[in-house]
């Protein structure tokens, strides 16, 4: 399999703080790629770093063969790239329906994109019933299928993910983890960030393990390495 | 009997006065919602434009419509002189310590205020002379309604509020452009991942306040027939002030807060005289910033919960 974005020794910092500290990685077309780790390992800034919201100080992010380290953000959805950003961030003061059409901002196919929306609606039956309300009056679960479907409207052959399951319900976890599946199954490749380390390895095809800015590990769910991978992930590993 | 005609007369003089101010706001809300900076030039370059206009028309003979157009396109070519050199090198750089935004906003603001007084200093040396006849909007009488008198610009600045206001709407709420400005007001980290180009977004709304600025500068200025340098500082304070009024970075606000000034204002200044107009003003400001009630602050919750 090609790999659709490859990551090579990547710096990010704020300031003087490194919080990427030389991260290589690949996410191969066609998969679900999952990023373990504690919190503060970096998960979060490899995400931005990847949308072109922060810019790396050195290091090659390419995507599909061309190189976006640096791009701007509206240049990297333009490219296919979309990230559904920890805590979800749907416009709080915008209805349901402008929050999707914010989404295809760069699309011009007006009969593409209200068959877009209906097709989600038939997929997410409740953001149909809510589609005219404003998305700051969603539930938790609500708003993080709002994230998910506002991402899809444009389109993107990537669909980054950063913590979908943070905050929600053990059932709401199950749903979105659901919609993962199927996502992956409609043929969109997933670059997935979790917490929640049992349920990830549970869709992933592949894995990596970041801690301190760096990735320690990679694998595949199911080898021997597992229960090791999600200690770590969840406490940091012994030495740090 | 005759405190009800004053009444009724002070509330026509402030609505109109009010109009002015609320369009002032108009374009300054515009500016602080959007990029949260605020903006110390924004009058500065009205003044800039409306001398602009001044100039050329003591030089040319031209209409009204004409010297409307020069003193938007004036204003306009002041903003973007203001936004090249204040604002956009903050939403440019992107060096990820820009989380720190707060610095990059104080930045702005002081350099916008150099800029400021060097607008002033730049219409002085151009025009040195204190104060300029502008050409009057209406030359007639004003209409006489009952026992009441209202100017014709009066109703010009009205109209002109309420139809800026209504288009404004329009766009914002209506268009692709309105949707990428909602989209940045509410969550800007968003508007970007949704693929929206924020900078470019930054530079069309500072255009467009610019432009709402310049109209009501020529307005104005057309409506009290003279301009002098402190149009500048005068634009700025009174859109800023009717700006906090409507409770800082809400369009419909601005509009009220505008309206709501000019009254206080002008029945101030009737019953307590006019050293009172502008102290009574500053106070209800001062009073609503320290009380801040719950409508004031809806917006800005909304802001900081984003």
């Amino acid at each position: 399999m090609a790999a659709l974005l490859e990551i090579k020794d990547v710096i990010t910092a704020y300031g003087r703080i490194e919080a990427l500290r030389g991260v290589s990685l690949q996410v191969e077309q066609g998969s679900i790629t999952c990023l373990l780790g504690p919190n503060g390992a970096g998960k979060t800034t490899l995400m931005m770093t990847t949308a072109g919201i922060l810019r790396p100080r050195s290091g090659s992010i390419r995507f599909m063969g061309s190189e976006i380290a640096g791009a701007a953000p509206h240049g990297i959805v333009e490219r296919g790239i979309a990230l559904v950003p920890e805590n979800r961030l749907v416009f709080p003061r915008m209805t349901v329906l402008e929050n999707l059409r914010a989404g295809a901002y760069q699309r011009n196919d007006r009969d593409g994109i209200t068959s877009d929306i209906e097709r989600l609606f038939a997929r997410f039956p409740r953001l149909r019933e809510r589609a005219g309300q404003e998305g700051g009056t969603l539930s938790g679960g609500e708003q993080q299928m709002l994230s998910v479907a506002r991402a899809l409207m444009s389109r993107p052959k990537l669909l980054l993910m950063d913590e979908p399951s943070l905050g929600l319900a053990p059932l709401v976890v199950e749903e979105i983890f659901g919609i993962i599946r199927e996502l992956h199954r409609d043929g969109t490749t997933i670059f997935l960030v979790e917490q929640n380390a049992h349920m990830a390895l549970r869709v992933a095809h592949h894995f990596y393990l970041i801690e301190q800015g760096r990735v320690t590990f990679s694998g595949d769910p199911g080898s021997l390495a597992e229960d090791e991978v999600i200690h770590r992930a969840y406490l940091g590993s012994a030495k740090a | 009997m005759d405190v009800l005609a004053d009444l009724v007369q002070n509330t026509l003089d402030g609505l109109t006065a009010g109009a002015a101010y609320a369009l002032l706001a108009v374009g300054f809300t515009l500016i602080f919602g959007v990029l949260r900076r605020v903006n110390l030039s924004y009058g500065a370059a009205i003044m800039f434009g409306v001398y602009f206009a001044t100039w050329t028309s003591q030089h040319f003979q031209i209409g009204l419509i004409a010297l409307a157009l020069l003193s938007i396109a004036g204003a306009v070519a002041g903003g973007a002189y203001v936004e090249r050199l204040c604002f956009s090198p903050h939403y440019r750089a992107r060096d990820n310590s820009r989380a720190d935004a707060s610095s990059g906003s104080i930045a702005a603001m002081v350099a916008s205020f150099a800029l400021w007084m060097q607008f002033e200093e730049a219409a002085i040396l151009a025009m040195p002379r204190h104060l300029y006849s502008f050409p009057p909007l209406y030359e007639g009488a004003p209409l006489q309604l009952g026992s009441f008198l209202l100017r014709v610009e009066s109703i010009y600045l009205l109209l002109a509020a309420i139809v800026v206001c209504a288009s404004l709407h329009a766009v914002l709420y209506r268009t692709r452009f309105g949707l990428a400005v909602r989209a940045v007001i509410d969550v800007p980290v968003a508007a970007q991942l949704a693929g929206i180009n924020v900078s470019s977004v930054f530079v069309r709304i500072f255009a467009l306040a610019s432009a709402i600025g310049g109209l009501a500068g020529f307005l104005i200025a057309a409506s009290s027939e003279q301009v002098t340098p402190m149009l500048g500082m005068w634009s700025t304070v009174k859109g800023m002030l009717a700006m906090m009024l409507g409770g800082l970075g809400s369009l419909p606000g601005a509009v009220v807060g505008g309206l709501v000034l000019g009254l206080v204002e002008v029945h101030s200044q009737w019953f307590f005289g006019p050293q009172m107009r502008d102290l009574i003003a500053y106070l209800l400001v001062f009073a609503l910033l320290v009380a801040r009630p719950a409508w004031m602050t809806r917006w800005t919750n909304i802001r900081s919960a984003s």
